[in-house]
C-alpha cells in the first residue's frame, strides 16, 4: 500500500493534474479513489496473467529466431558444402555469403562538408559501374553467382578521424568484401588503409593522389588506387608551363590541405628539374577571402605563371583578385580540385586547369562519351560534379572482376578468400577501363602511367578539348 | 473565434511551417529512401506524421495558470488539419509557380525537386494531394489529441513503444551488424536497412510491456529494492559495481566501430575533465582548449613517430630520431603542455570573462597555424602532418584495436575523474570556487589569484595534452586538420551541456555530444544540422545542464533568478511576456 | 589562511615588492616589438614592395576592416545589453547576403544592375538587411529569450548550436556550392584620388561603413529607443521599473544588429563577390575579435577594432614577417592578428575603448 501511495503521489497526480480532461475541482474530488480502484483492478488482472504473457513473448521470440536462422549467413548446419580449402589456407579467411544474401562492397568517400562534391561524384561512378557490369543500365545491380551486389556507402569526412571512424564501421561488418575509397589521402594514410588492411579488407581509391600512399616505406599491402599519383600531375603541369606556355618563372600557392601542398611541391620540383625558376612558394588559409597580401608578395617577384592547386571557395576569389593585381600577362593555372561549374562561372575565361584527360580517356572512349556521360546526366541531373567518377567506375569494375575470379561456391554459400581477392586485384594487368589501360604495379598504383591534360576555361565553361595533353609514367 | 480555437490554429500554422521547413531543406526527400518498416513505411512519412501529431498533442494540452482545459480531441484535430492544409496549400502554390508561371523555383530553392512535389501530393494531382495532406493532418492530430483521454500509463506506454520502434528502425543498419557480429540470428527483426513487420511489433510490445512492468513496481529502483537483503545503501554499491562491470564488458558486446566511438567518447571525457577544471572549477572561459590537445598529439608524434612526412614522393629524415616509447613520451608531453599552459596563462591573468575567451581562442588558432605552417614544416610536417606514430605499447597487446585501446583510454579517464574529484573538494578546489565567485573578495581573503589561476591552466593543459597523446597514438597520425576551433567548441559544449563544474556531467555530456554525431551518421549530410538543433533544444530544456553541479544549481535557484521560467519550453514562456 | 608557511609568505612578500609578472610582460612585449620592428625594417630595406603596393594593401585592409567593423557592431550591441556573445551573428550576416544573391540574379537578368545601379544596390541592401533582421529576431526569440537568467555560458552553447543549425539550414535551402554574385558594372574599375587609383569597391565599402556607423551612433545616442537600449544595458531591472519595455528593447537591439549584418553582407559581396553557406563563420570570428580589440560594448571601439584588424591582416604579414625570411608569411595571418591582440590586451585589458573591469564573468 505504501508503495502505491508514493507512486501515485509522485507520478500520477501531478501529471494527471496537467493533462486530465476533467475540470479541476471535480478531479480533485474524484481522482484518488477512482484511480486507486481502477489501478488495483488492472494490477490484479495483470498479475494473474503475468507468467503466461512472459512465456508467450519468449516463445514468440524463439520461434521467430528459429524460423529465420536457417537462412542466416553465420549459422551453420543447414549448409552442407562447408568452406573450401582455400579459406583455411588464406591468412585472413573467407567472406562467407550465404545463399540469398548480398555481396556487400563498401565505399568510404567524403559525402559531407565542403568537399562533398568530390566524394558524391565517385559514389555515382561506383553506383553506375555496379549497374552496368551486366552490360545494361537498368537500375538493378549485377549479380555474381546468384548473389546481388550491394553498395554500403560510408563517409570519410576528408580527415584522419573521419577515415578512422568510417573504416572501423566498415571493418566491423564481416560481410564487407572490399572497400572503394577514400576520397582524401589524409583519410587513408596510416588510418583507413591500416584498419582495413589489418582485417584483410582491400581498399581501392578512386581519388587519392598522395605519393606517400604507394611509397615503398609507407604503403599498406591491401591498398590500391586507380587515381594518378601527384608526381604525375605535378610533372605534367610543369611540362605544360615550361614547354607549352614557354614560361621560365613560376610561383605556387597552396591552402594548407595535404592535396594542394603535395601537388604544389610536386610541380615545383618538376619545374625546377626542367630548368625553370620557382620565384616563391606561398600559402593561404582555408576560409580566407582577401588575398591582397599574398598576391602583393607574389607580384614582387613577377613570375610568369601562378599555379594554385586549391579548391573552389578560395580558388575563385583568388583568381578574381589575381586578375586585377597581377594583370593579364600572368598565366593562371589550377588543378582538378577546381573542376566545378561554380568555379568556371566565377573565375571567367583565360584560366587553365589540369587533370585527367577526360576528353580522350586512353581507355574505352566510346563507352565514356556515348554511354557513361548521358546516363550520368540522366540519373543525377547534372554534369559530373568532379573529376574522379571514371576512376571510381574503373575501381569498381576491378573489384567486381577480382571477386568473380576468386569466389568459390560451396553448397549454396559463396566463399571469397580475402588475401586471394587482394592478390587478384594486384594481378590486374591490361584491364581496359574508361581512364586507360590499367595494370597495378607492385606498390598498388593501378594507373602507373596516365594521360594528364590541361584545359582552358572558355565562355564560362571548361573547354571540351584540352590545350595540352601528355602521358606520364611513374619511373 | 474563441481563444482555444485561435491557439489551435496558431499551433497548426507552426506545425505546417515545420513540415515545410523539413521539405525545403531537403530532409523529406532524403529520408524518403530510408525505411522504417521495409516496404511498408519510410522515414519521411513518419516524420510528417510525427510533426502533425506532436503539434496536435501540444494544442490539446491545458494552458498555463489554471486556464481551463480544452476539448483536446477537437483541438488536436483542428491543429492537425490546419497544419496539413498549410502544407497542402503551399504545395499547390509552388506547383502553380512551377507549372503555371514556369518559374524556375529550383534555381533558388534547390530542394524543391519534382520528387519532393510528388511526395507532398502523394503522387496525385496537387489539389487532391492537398486534401489528402489535410486529411492526414486531421487524423494524426485527432489520434494525438485522443492520447489526452488515455490514462497516464497508457499514454506513456504507447509513446515509449513508438519511440522504441522508430529508434530501433533508424539504428537498424548498426544493430544488424552488431547482432551479426555476435552470431545472433536477426533476420526476423531487421530487413536490410529497416525493420520487418514482426520486428516493429516485437519492439513496440517489448518496450511497452517493459514500461508497464516498471510502472507496476514503481520503477526499476523500487524493483531492485524489493529483492531481499537490499537497502538504499548497498543498492548504490550494487549499481556502481554493475556499472563498472558494464563498462568493462561493453567493448565485447558491441563491435569495433562502437568501441571506436566509445574510445572517442573517452578522449572527450579526458578533454572535458581538463576543461572543466579551467572553466567549471576556476571560472576561466577558455575557447582555445584545442591548443593543448594539439600540443599533446604533436609532442607524442614527434617523440615516437618512426618516419616523418613525405614531400614530393621522397622520404625525408625523421624530425627527431624517433622510437621513443609512448610511456616515456607521455610525461615529457605533459611537461611541455604545462609549460605552454603557464606561458599562455601568464600574460592574460588580468583579463576577465570574454576578453580571456577571445585571447585563448587566439592561442588555439596560433598553435594550429604554427603546426600547419610552411615555416615550421621541418618540425611538424606542415599540412601532411606527422605519420606513423607508434601505437601504445602495452604488454604486447595490439593497442590499435579499438577494443583494447578502450581500456587504456578509460583507465586514464578514470584517473582524471579521480583527480578531478579530489581537486574539487580539496583546499585548491575551494580556492578556485572562491576565485570564481568573486576574484577581488577571494584575493582579499588571502587566495593568491595568480597562483591558483596558473595552477588551473597548468592542470587543464596537462589533462588535455594526455587526451592529445592518446589521440595521436590511436590514429597513428597528427594532422593539423584535426585541431580546429570546432574541437574547442565541442569540448566546451561537453562541459556546459553536462552541467558546468559537474564531473559526472562531463561523462554524460561526452556520451551525448560525441556519441550522438557518430550515431547520427545514419542521417548522412544532415548530421550537423540535427546536431545543432539538439544542442539548442537541450540547453533550452535544461539550462543548468544534464547533471548539474550541486553548488551551481543552488546559485541558479536563488529566488531572484527565477530559473523555473527558463526551464519551461519556448512555447510555455509565451505567457511571461 | 593563517596557516600559510613561512616560505609562502616570503614568496608573497617578494611578489609584492618586485613586480615579477609586470617585468616578464614588459620583457615579452619588448621582445615581440623588437621582432616586429626588425622584421619591418628588413622588409622595407629589401625593398620588394613599392610604396604603391603598401598603399594598395593599406586601402584593401581598410575596406576589409570596414566590413569587420559593421559586423562587430552587432556583437557589441548585443553584448552591451545582454552580456552574451552571439556566436551565430556570422550566420545572420550570411543569411542576408545569400538571400540577396537571388534578388541580384533576378535584377541582373532584367538588366537592372546595368541600367539602374543605384536603385538595384538599394534593393539589395534592403532585402539583405530585412532577411538578416528577421533571422536575428527569430534567433533571439527561439535560442536566447528562454535562457535569460541562465549562466552566461549557456546562451553561448545555444549560439554555437544555432550557428550550425543556420549554416545547414541555408545549405538545405540554397545548395552547397559557392555562387558568384553578378557583377555591377558601375562599381567596377578604379577612381583616381589625386593621381592615385583606388578600386571603386574599396571606396564604396569604406564610405558605406562610415554611413552605417553614423546611423547607428545617432540611433544609440540621440533617439529614445537608443536611450532605452543603454538603460537596459546599464541595469535591466531598474530600466524596467522606469517604464522601459525590456523585451521590446532587446528585440530592437537584435533587429538593428541583424540589419547591420545584412548591410555588411552586401558590402562584403561588393569586395568578394561570392556567397556560400559557410561564408559567415570566419568574418563572424574576425568581427568578434575586432569587437574585443576595440573594447566590447563600445560602438566606436568596434569600428576602431575592425579597422585595425583589417589593416593588420593585409599589411602585417608582409611587413613583419617577409623581411625576417619566414616562408609563406600570409599563411600566418592568425598569428599576426592574435599576437597583436594579446599584446594590446596585456597593456589595455579592456581593449582600446572598453572598461578594463567589465561586470561580466564566465
Amino acid at each position: 500500500m505504501v508503495r502505491l501511495e508514493t507512486w501515485l503521489g509522485t507520478h500520477n497526480v501531478s501529471r494527471a493534474s496537467l493533462h486530465s480532461p476533467i475540470p479541476a475541482r471535480l478531479r480533485q474530488q474524484l481522482w484518488p479513489q477512482e484511480r486507486k480502484l481502477e489501478r488495483n483492478r488492472l494490477l490484479m488482472k495483470l498479475k494473474n496473467y503475468r507468467g503466461l504473457m512472459a512465456l508467450l513473448v519468449v516463445l514468440a521470440l524463439v520461434a521467430a529466431a528459429c524460423g529465420s536462422s536457417d537462412s542466416d549467413g553465420d549459422s551453420d548446419g543447414s549448409t552442407n558444402g562447408g568452406p573450401p580449402a582455400v579459406c583455411a589456407s588464406d591468412a585472413f579467411g573467407c567472406v562467407e555469403v550465404a545463399s540469398g544474401d548480398p555481396i556487400k562492397i563498401g565505399s568510404l568517400l567524403v559525402t559531407t562538408g565542403p568537399n562533398s562534391s568530390l566524394g558524391l561524384d565517385s559514389q555515382y561512378g561506383i553506383e553506375m559501374a555496379l549497374d552496368y557490369a551486366d552490360g545494361t543500365f537498368d537500375d538493378t545491380n549485377i549479380t555474381i553467382q546468384g548473389h546481388d551486389v550491394v553498395l554500403v556507402p560510408e563517409d570519410d569526412g576528408c580527415s584522419a578521424e573521419g577515415g578512422t571512424a568510417g573504416a572501423n564501421k566498415l571493418a566491423a561488418d564481416t560481410q564487407i568484401v572490399a572497400v572503394i575509397g577514400t576520397s582524401c589521402s589524409s583519410a587513408a594514410l596510416g588510418t583507413a588503409d591500416k584498419i582495413l588492411g589489418d582485417k584483410g579488407v582491400t581498399l581501392i581509391s578512386p581519388s587519392n593522389t598522395s605519393p606517400a600512399l604507394t611509397a615503398e616505406a609507407t604503403r599498406n599491402p591491401f591498398y590500391f588506387r586507380t587515381a594518378h599519383n601527384d608526381t604525375l600531375q605535378g610533372a605534367a603541369v610543369a611540362e605544360f608551363a615550361y614547354n607549352f606556355e614557354g614560361v621560365k618563372t613560376a610561383a605556387t600557392i597552396h591552402d594548407g590541405s595535404p592535396y594542394a601542398e603535395g601537388l604544389a611541391n610536386a610541380f615545383a620540383a618538376s619545374f625546377e628539374a626542367l630548368g625553370g625558376t620557382i620565384t616563391s612558394q606561398d600559402a593561404i588559409q582555408v576560409g580566407d577571402t582577401d588575398f591582397s597580401g599574398v598576391l602583393a608578395s607574389i607580384q614582387a617577384e613577377s613570375p610568369e605563371l601562378l599555379y594554385f592547386p586549391i579548391f573552389v571557395g578560395e580558388g575563385s576569389l583568388l583568381v578574381q583578385q589575381a586578375k586585377t593585381t597581377l594583370g593579364d600577362s600572368v598565366v593562371l593555372t589550377g588543378s582538378d580540385g577546381l573542376w566545378s561549374d561554380d568555379f568556371y562561372a566565377a573565375a571567367g575565361d583565360g584560366v587553365f586547369l589540369s587533370g585527367p584527360d577526360v576528353s580522350a580517356f586512353a581507355g574505352d572512349a566510346a563507352l565514356y562519351k556515348d554511354i557513361f556521360l548521358p546516363r550520368y546526366a540522366e540519373k543525377y541531373g547534372s554534369e559530373p560534379l568532379s573529376a574522379f567518377h571514371a576512376h571510381a567506375w574503373d575501381a569498381a569494375n576491378i573489384v567486381l572482376g577480382a571477386i568473380e575470379k576468386v569466389a568459390v561456391d560451396s553448397g549454396g554459400t559463396l566463399y571469397i578468400p580475402r588475401s586471394g581477392l587482394r592478390d587478384a586485384i594486384a594481378a590486374t594487368s591490361g584491364y581496359t577501363g574508361i581512364t586507360g589501360t590499367l595494370s597495378c604495379n607492385g606498390n598498388g598504383d593501378c594507373q602507373p602511367s596516365a594521360t594528364i591534360a590541361v584545359f582552358e576555361i572558355v565562355g564560362g565553361k571548361q573547354a571540351a578539348d584540352p590545350v595540352f595533353s601528355v602521358v606520364k609514367s611513374l619511373e | 473565434m474563441t481563444p482555444e480555437l485561435r491557439r489551435s490554429v496558431r499551433q497548426g500554422l507552426i506545425g505546417g511551417a515545420v513540415v515545410l521547413y523539413l521539405a525545403s531543406v531537403g530532409m523529406l526527400v532524403a529520408f524518403d529512401a530510408r525505411a522504417i518498416i521495409t516496404n511498408v513505411v519510410n522515414f519521411a512519412t513518419v516524420l510528417i506524421v510525427i510533426t502533425f501529431a506532436a503539434f496536435g498533442y501540444l494544442a490539446g494540452r491545458p494552458g498555463k495558470g489554471g486556464e481551463p482545459a480544452q476539448p483536446f480531441l477537437l483541438a488536436g484535430a483542428v491543429t492537425g488539419a490546419v497544419a496539413g492544409a498549410t502544407v497542402g496549400v503551399v504545395a499547390v502554390l509552388v506547383d502553380f509557380l512551377i507549372t503555371g508561371l514556369e518559374w524556375d523555383v529550383r534555381s533558388m530553392w534547390t530542394s524543391v525537386s519534382p520528387t519532393l512535389m510528388e511526395l507532398l501530393s502523394f503522387g496525385q494531382s496537387p489539389i487532391v494531394g492537398a486534401l489528402l495532406m489535410t486529411l492526414l493532418g486531421f487524423t494524426a492530430g485527432l489520434a494525438a489529441g485522443s492520447l489526452h483521454l488515455a490514462t497516464t500509463i497508457t499514454r506513456k506506454v504507447i509513446l515509449l513503444g513508438l519511440m522504441a520502434f522508430v529508434f530501433g528502425a533508424l539504428g537498424a543498419p548498426l544493430f544488424k551488424v552488431m547482432l551479426d557480429g555476435m552470431h545472433i540470428p536477426n533476420r526476423w527483426l531487421f530487413d536490410r536497412d529497416g525493420l520487418t513487420i514482426t520486428g516493429a511489433i516485437v519492439l513496440f510490445a517489448a518496450f511497452g510491456l517493459a514500461r508497464l512492468g516498471s510502472f507496476r513496481v514503481g520503477g526499476p529502483r523500487q524493483a531492485l529494492l524489493k529483492v531481499p537483503g537490499t537497502s538504499e545503501k548497498n543498492l548504490r554499491w550494487v549499481i556502481s559495481v554493475l556499472a563498472l562491470l558494464g563498462i568493462a564488458v561493453l567493448p565485447w558486446i558491441v563491435n569495433d566501430f562502437v568501441s571506436d566511438v566509445l574510445g572517442f567518447v573517452g578522449l572527450y571525457i579526458l578533454l572535458g575533465l581538463g576543461l572543466n577544471i579551467v572553466v567549471g572549477f576556476a571560472g576561466l572561459l577558455d575557447l582555445g582548449y584545442v591548443a593543448f590537445y594539439a600540443v599533446g598529439a604533436y609532442s607524442v608524434a614527434i617523440l615516437t613517430a618512426r618516419s616523418s612526412y613525405l614531400v614530393g614522393g621522397s622520404v625525408t629524415a625523421p624530425a627527431v630520431a624517433g622510437y621513443t616509447n609512448f610511456w616515456v613520451a607521455v610525461p615529457i608531453t605533459i611537461l611541455i603542455a604545462v609549460v605552454i599552459g603557464v606561458a599562455i596563462g601568464a600574460p592574460v591573468l588580468r583579463l576577465r570573462g570574454d576578453y580571456l575567451a577571445i585571447v585563448t581562442l587566439g592561442f588555439g588558432e596560433i598553435i594550429r597555424t604554427l603546426v600547419l605552417s610552411d615555416w615550421l614544416k621541418a618540425k611538424f610536417g606542415g599540412p601532411q602532418g606527422l605519420t606513423e606514430v607508434a601505437a601504445v605499447p602495452f604488454f604486447g597487446l595490439n593497442t590499435r584495436d579499438p577494443q583494447i585501446l578502450y581500456y587504456l583510454i578509460y583507465a586514464f579517464a578514470g584517473l582524471a575523474l579521480f583527480i578531478s574529484y579530489r581537486l574539487k573538494t580539496s583546499r585548491v578546489g575551494r580556492a578556485w570556487a572562491a576565485m570564481r565567485e568573486d576574484e577581488d573578495i577571494a584575493e582579499g581573503m588571502g587566495v593568491s589569484v595568480i597562483k591558483y589561476k596558473l595552477l588551473a591552466f597548468a592542470t587543464g593543459a596537462a589533462v588535455g595534452s594526455l587526451g592529445g597523446a592518446f589521440f595521436a597514438a590511436k590514429l597513428s597520425v597528427a594532422n593539423p586538420g584535426s585541431f580546429t576551433l570546432l574541437v574547442s567548441i565541442n569540448v566546451l559544449a561537453v562541459v556546459v551541456l553536462g552541467g558546468i563544474g559537474s564531473i559526472p556531467g562531463v561523462v554524460v555530456g561526452s556520451l551525448v555530444l560525441v556519441g550522438l554525431p557518430e550515431l547520427l551518421r545514419e542521417f548522412g549530410e544532415f548530421r550537423l544540422h540535427i546536431y545543432g538543433a539538439i544542442l539548442i533544444a537541450i540547453m533550452i530544456l535544461k539550462p543548468e545542464g544534464l547533471i548539474p553541479d550541486k553548488r551551481r544549481a543552488l546559485e541558479l535557484h536563488q529566488p531572484d533568478h527565477q530559473p523555473e521560467k527558463s526551464v519551461l519550453s519556448a512555447e510555455a514562456t509565451e505567457g511571461i511576456q | 589562511m593563517t596557516t600559510q608557511s613561512a616560505a609562502g609568505s616570503r614568496y608573497r612578500l617578494f611578489l609584492e615588492r618586485f613586480p615579477v609578472r609586470r617585468f616578464v610582460l614588459v620583457l615579452l612585449a619588448l621582445v615581440i616589438a623588437y621582432g616586429g620592428a626588425a622584421g619591418s625594417i628588413a622588409t622595407l630595406r629589401a625593398g620588394r614592395f613599392s610604396g604603391e603596393v603598401w598603399a594598395n594593401l593599406f586601402i584593401s585592409g581598410v575596406a576589409r576592416g570596414s566590413v569587420y567593423a559593421i559586423i562587430a557592431l552587432g556583437y557589441t550591441l548585443v553584448y552591451g545589453i545582454l552580456f552574451i556573445i552571439n556566436f551565430a551573428h556570422g550566420e545572420v550576416f550570411m543569411a542576408g547576403a545569400f538571400t540577396a544573391y537571388f534578388v541580384a540574379v533576378g535584377l541582373a537578368s532584367k538588366g537592372m544592375l546595368e541600367s539602374n545601379p543605384i536603385i538595384s544596390i538599394g534593393i539589395l541592401f534592403v532585402v539583405s538587411s530585412l532577411v538578416s533582421m528577421g533571422v536575428a529576431i527569430l534567433l533571439e526569440r527561439i535560442a536566447y529569450r528562454p535562457l535569460r537568467g541562465a549562466p552566461r555560458l549557456v546562451p553561448l552553447i545555444t549560439a554555437i548550436g544555432a550557428s550550425l543549425f543556420l549554416q545547414y539550414t541555408f545549405r538545405g535551402f540554397y545548395g552547397a556550392n559557392a555562387r558568384a554574385y553578378p557583377t555591377i558594372p558601375a562599381i567596377q574599375g578604379t577612381w583616381e584620388i589625386g593621381s592615385f587609383p583606388v578600386q571603386k569597391v574599396h571606396l564604396i565599402s569604406i564610405l558605406g561603413a562610415v554611413a552605417l556607423w553614423l546611423v547607428l551612433f545617432w540611433i544609440v545616442e540621440r533617439t529614445r529607443v537608443g536611450r532605452e537600449m543603454r538603460a537596459v544595458g546599464e541595469d535591466r531591472e531598474i530600466a524596467a521599473l522606469m517604464g522601459v519595455d525590456v523585451d521590446r528593447t532587446i528585440v530592437f537591439t537584435f533587429g538593428i544588429g541583424g540589419a547591420l549584418a545584412g548591410a555588411a553582407g552586401i558590402l562584403y559581396v561588393f569586395l568578394f563577390n561570392q556567397v556560400i553557406f559557410t561564408m559567415g563563420f570566419f568574418p563572424g570570428l574576425k568581427a568578434f575579435t575586432a569587437a574585443v580589440l576595440g573594447g566590447i560594448g563600445s560602438i566606436t571601439g568596434a569600428a576602431l577594432g575592425g579597422l585595425i584588424l583589417g589593416i593588420l591582416e593585409t599589411v602585417g604579414p608582409n611587413l613583419f614577417l617577409d623581411g625576417a625570411g619566414v616562408p609563406s608569411p600570409n599563411q600566418l595571418i592568425p598569428i599576426v592578428a592574435f599576437g597583436i591582440l594579446v599584446l594590446v590586451l596585456i597593456f589595455l585589458p579592456g581593449g582600446f575603448l572598453g572598461a578594463p573591469d567589465d561586470k561580466s564573468r564566465a
